[in-house]
C-alpha cells in the first residue's frame, strides 16, 4: 500500500482527498463517522507526503518513524478530543 | 558531534548514488542533513502545540468551535490546500530533475512551486480581507483567535519557505547543486514539505470539523 508510487499518482490522490474533505465540510454534520473519516484522511495524506514527497520511505529510519508517528498521533487526538471533551475540560481547568 | 558530522558527510556522499530507476535517493540517508531536521522537528512541535491549544479550546467552547467553521470561507481553505499540495508536488519533481542533472527542469519545477506559494499567500490575504468584510476578526471569539493565530503563523512559514525556494533556484542556476551534490536543495525541499504537512492538519481542524 505504501511502497514506491509515482509521485504523480500520489499528487492526484491528495487532490481528490482534499475535495472529499471539502464535500464533507459543506454537506455533512459532524458525527463520529465523519470525525473518523477526517482523521483517517489526515493520517493518509500525511503518510503519502512523508513517504513519497519527502522521500522518507527510503531514508533514515528514525526520521521516518518520527514523522509517521506524528500522523498517527494527531488523527488519534482528533478522535479522542471528540469522544472525551469533558475529560479534556477537567484536565485543563484551574481550580 | 564528530559522529553527527561523519553521518552528514556519509549521507551527503550517498545522495545521487542511486540504484533505483525512479531517481530515488540512497537508502538510510538523512534528506538535507541533520541540521534541517532539528528545525523541522522544532516546527512540527510548535504546530503540535497549536493543535493541542485547538483541542483544549474546542473542548471548553464547543458551540463556538461548531459554529466557527461555518462562518469561514471554505472555498479559500480548499483552494489553499490544493495549491500547497501542488507546490509540494512541484518541489518533489524538482528533486527528481536535479538527480537526473536536468537543471532546466529543476528550475522550472521550483518556479512553479514559488508561483503556488505566492498564490497561497494571495488567497490567504484575500480570505483575511473577506473575513473583515464579514465582521470577523481575531477578537470575535476564541475560535477566531485560534484560527488567526494558527493560520497567520502558517502563512509566515509559507512566506519564508518561498524565499528559501527562491534561494534554491539561484543555487541551481549558479551550479551549486548537481546530481552528485544537492544537499542544500534537499534541505529546502523537506522544509517546504513540512509546511505542507502542517496545513494538511490545519485545514480540516479549522474548516471541516465542527
Amino acid at each position: 500500500m505504501f511502497t514506491n508510487k509515482s509521485i504523480d499518482f500520489v499528487w492526484i490522490q491528495l487532490m481528490l482527498l482534499t475535495l472529499l474533505s471539502a464535500f464533507i465540510a459543506e454537506t455533512a454534520d459532524t458525527g463520529l463517522a465523519v470525525i473518523i473519516i477526517v482523521a483517517v484522511t489526515i493520517g493518509y495524506k500525511g503518510r503519502m507526503i512523508v513517504d513519497h514527497f519527502m522521500e522518507l520511505i527510503h531514508a533514515n529510519r528514525y526520521i521516518r518513524a518520527s514523522m509517521r508517528l506524528y500522523f498517527y498521533v494527531i488523527p488519534l487526538m482528533i478522535v479522542l478530543a471528540y469522544l472525551f471533551p469533558e475529560t479534556i475540560v477537567r484536565m485543563t481547568t484551574l481550580r | 558531534m564528530k559522529t553527527m558530522d561523519a553521518a552528514i558527510t556519509a549521507d551527503s556522499a550517498q545522495i545521487g548514488r542511486n540504484t533505483d530507476s525512479q531517481t530515488l535517493p540512497a537508502q538510510h540517508h538523512v534528506p538535507g542533513g541533520w541540521p534541517i531536521w532539528v528545525g523541522i522537528f522544532s516546527e512540527m512541535t510548535e504546530f503540535a502545540m497549536m493543535f493541542i491549544i485547538y483541542f483544549i479550546a474546542k473542548s471548553h467552547y464547543p458551540e463556538l468551535f461548531n459554529e466557527g467553521p461555518t462562518k469561514l470561507n471554505t472555498l479559500a481553505g480548499v483552494l489553499n490546500t490544493l495549491v500547497l499540495l501542488t507546490s509540494s508536488y512541484c518541489v518533489a519533481k524538482s528533486m527528481q530533475a536535479i538527480r537526473r542533472d536536468d537543471t532546466t527542469a529543476c528550475v522550472r519545477w521550483l518556479w512553479l512551486a514559488i508561483i503556488a506559494g505566492g498564490t497561497y499567500l494571495l488567497i490567504k490575504t484575500w480570505e483575511y480581507h473577506w473575513n473583515e468584510t464579514m465582521g470577523i476578526s481575531k477578537d470575535t471569539n476564541t475560535f477566531f483567535t485560534v484560527y488567526y493565530y494558527t493560520t497567520f503563523n502558517h502563512m509566515l512559514h509559507v512566506g519564508w519557505g518561498s524565499a528559501a525556494v527562491l534561494w534554491a533556484i539561484f543555487g541551481v542556476k549558479r551550479g551549486s547543486f548537481t546530481a552528485q551534490s544537492h544537499g542544500g536543495l534537499e534541505a529546502v525541499a523537506v522544509y517546504w514539505h513540512m509546511i505542507d504537512l502542517a496545513w494538511i492538519v490545519i485545514f480540516p481542524l479549522l474548516y471541516v470539523l465542527r
